[in-house]
């Protein structure tokens, strides 16, 4: 144990982590999200770490949420009804939700947020039916705008929790199209470069080699060990020789995140 | 102008089973429930919907048996999770499904407010929407360029429901300024082939002439506009009334079964003789109006 060590939450590490991934300039697409983790996950992480990245070292980059471009992430109201969405400032709320979606097919985004039911091998995305599709053993919500998200923006960022019956050799179905097949596949349908850039985990993050495209462990949290990782995949990742530790958050990033961006933990409570 | 105000029970009376619908709103909000309720309690089933991000009256048709086919982006409660009754009929088989992304959607309303057959679109190169949906979804190269692209079909219906905030008796229907725009109602009311819809308050033609960009569904394109408060209760009208939580949460308990879901469109839907019964079943305008929020 280094000396002076800073505690920190799993949630705290990987917001930190991302908004490094933040860069000056960004675009950033956040879904509304659901509720409980599955909205720490897909709105409040994403959340916190563009504001926490627009604090430090990317002024510049801004977020379309929901259907509003460049919403004030200053201060993040008390409860989520529908109100209080309504009454979000923003800079820009367009007439319809097809003023996103051309956004996205003409690639104006550089960065999203993307959970799902099930992630595979190939960074390929499900939140569409878990089994047969005609007749699936689970039925999901179906689509939103996670196929454009994996079509169209160049940085993808996959956040989910590590669990064997998430990170899956082949996803049921493919809602998303990542890395397809591995190497060249993805390209070959015809769609362009990109593709899930990082997964991130609450033990590990992940990138894609650039070869095979294959799921590659990039760093294991604090604490966390290779067996543990393992045990919760469902297929094995491609593991480097040497595994670095995933920074940990600095002191002035976890004073913003506490006292500035999420002081109530609406945005990180679970 | 021609005069388009009608009871709800006039204005749904031309759907029959077997028709599609175009249903508008988005997650919890501008569900067009008080029409969906009318529907159900008529008995009209076999239906096949198209809708944006489907929540209470894509749930409440499938509860009643009354889906055939649905075609859309999302079905879901939104912060309360899965649609249980939706769920439960498609891992029984009983609902025909075919699932579009939100370009590929917005794509087939564009498609038939153009009078065209198509849009292109690329967005589902290699996934398995398209791969079980060769009808709909249908591969292209690129006149100019030689790329791969997909064709993607119109959205076409009989009818279109939407539930809009204000209207006059001609059928001109406004949005408010500050309102929730995440979800595609106008588009779907281009594209309506017939077109229904219901808002929250009838108000004097000469208010809407004052303002005619607030005007997003011009009365042209109506053919008739009922006046029903709360018709999107049990979830919100932006910036009428909130969401109301604790029938939301009802609904979803009795959910839990066919059974009990079905109780409740009996108690919610089929048992009251209108809109106004449903009111009073709910707690009347008094308790309704403890979910209205500033307009």
């Amino acid at each position: 144990m280094p000396e002076n060590k800073i505690d920190f939450t799993t949630n705290e590490l990987v917001t930190a982590l991302i908004s490094r991934e933040i860069r000056d300039g960004d675009l950033a697409f956040v879904g509304v999200g659901t509720n409980g983790r599955a909205f720490t996950l897909a709105v409040g992480i994403p959340l916190t770490a563009v504001r926490l990245a627009q604090m430090t070292h990317a002024p510049a980059a801004s977020v379309y949420w929901g259907n509003l471009l460049e919403p004030d992430l200053s201060s993040m109201p008390a409860d989520l009804r529908q109100d209080s969405f309504t009454r979000w400032q923003a800079a820009a709320c367009p007439s319809d939700t097809g003023v996103k979606c051309d956004m996205l097919a003409r690639r104006a985004f550089d960065v999203c947020f993307d959970s799902g039911a099930q992630v595979d091998r190939f960074g390929n995305l499900n939140i569409t039916a878990i089994g047969d599709y005609r007749k699936p053993k689970v039925r999901l919500v179906g689509c939103l705008a996670q196929p454009e998200h994996f079509a169209f923006v160049p940085r993808p960022i996959v956040v989910v929790d590590l669990d064997r019956r998430v990170f899956v050799e082949k996803v049921d179905f493919i809602t998303s199209v990542g890395h397809l097949r591995g190497g060249t596949s993805r390209r070959d349908v015809g769609l362009s470069e990109g593709g899930p850039h990082i997964v991130v985990t609450d033990k590990a993050i992940f990138d894609f080699a650039p070869d095979t495209k294959a799921m590659r462990l990039r760093s294991l949290h604090p604490g966390v060990g290779l067996e543990e990782v393992f045990d919760n995949m469902g297929f094995r990742p491609v593991v480097p020789d040497e595994v670095p530790t995933t920074p940990s958050p600095n002191a002035r990033e976890l004073e913003l995140i506490r006292q500035v961006i999420d002081p109530n933990r609406v945005l990180l409570r679970v | 102008m021609k005069e388009k105000l009608k009871n709800l029970e006039e204005a749904l009376a031309p759907i029959s089973s077997g028709n599609t619908l175009t249903i508008g709103g988005s997650l919890l909000r501008r569900q067009p429930n008080a029409a969906v309720r009318s529907l159900i309690r008529r008995g009209v089933t076999d239906l096949t919907v198209l809708t944006w991000a489907a929540t209470t009256a894509t749930d409440m048709l499938a509860a009643a048996g009354a889906l055939r086919r649905y075609e859309g982006i999302y079905t879901g409660m939104f912060s309360y999770g899965l649609a249980p009754n939706f769920r439960r009929a498609v891992e029984q088989g009983a609902i025909e499904v075919r699932d579009f992304s939100e370009t590929a959607m917005v794509a087939r309303f564009r498609a038939t407010t153009q009078g065209l057959e198509f849009m292109p679109i690329k967005t589902l190169l290699g996934s398995d929407i398209a791969r079980h949906n060769p009808e709909q979804i249908r591969p292209f190269p690129c006149p100019y360029t030689g790329e791969p692209l997909q064709a993607v079909a119109a959205a076409k219906s009989d009818f279109t429901i939407i539930h809009g905030y204000v209207g006059d008796k001609y059928g001109n229907v406004q949005w408010p300024i500050v309102r929730d725009s995440d979800d595609i109602d106008q588009m779907m009311a281009s594209a309506a082939k017939r077109l229904i819809v219901t808002v929250e308050k009838i108000i004097p033609h000469e208010e809407i002439m004052k303002r005619p960009t607030l005007t997003y569904i011009p009365g042209n394109w109506v053919e008739a506009i009922v006046e029903v408060p709360y018709g999107a209760h049990p979830v919100s009208c932006d910036g009428h009334y909130d969401e109301d939580d604790a029938h939301l949460t009802d609904y979803l308990a009795r959910s839990k079964t066919a059974e009990g879901a079905n109780a409740y469109l009996d108690e919610y839907a089929r048992r009251p003789a209108g809109h106004d019964d449903y009111i009073a079943m709910v707690g009347g305008l008094s308790a309704l109006r403890t979910l209205d929020v500033q307009p």
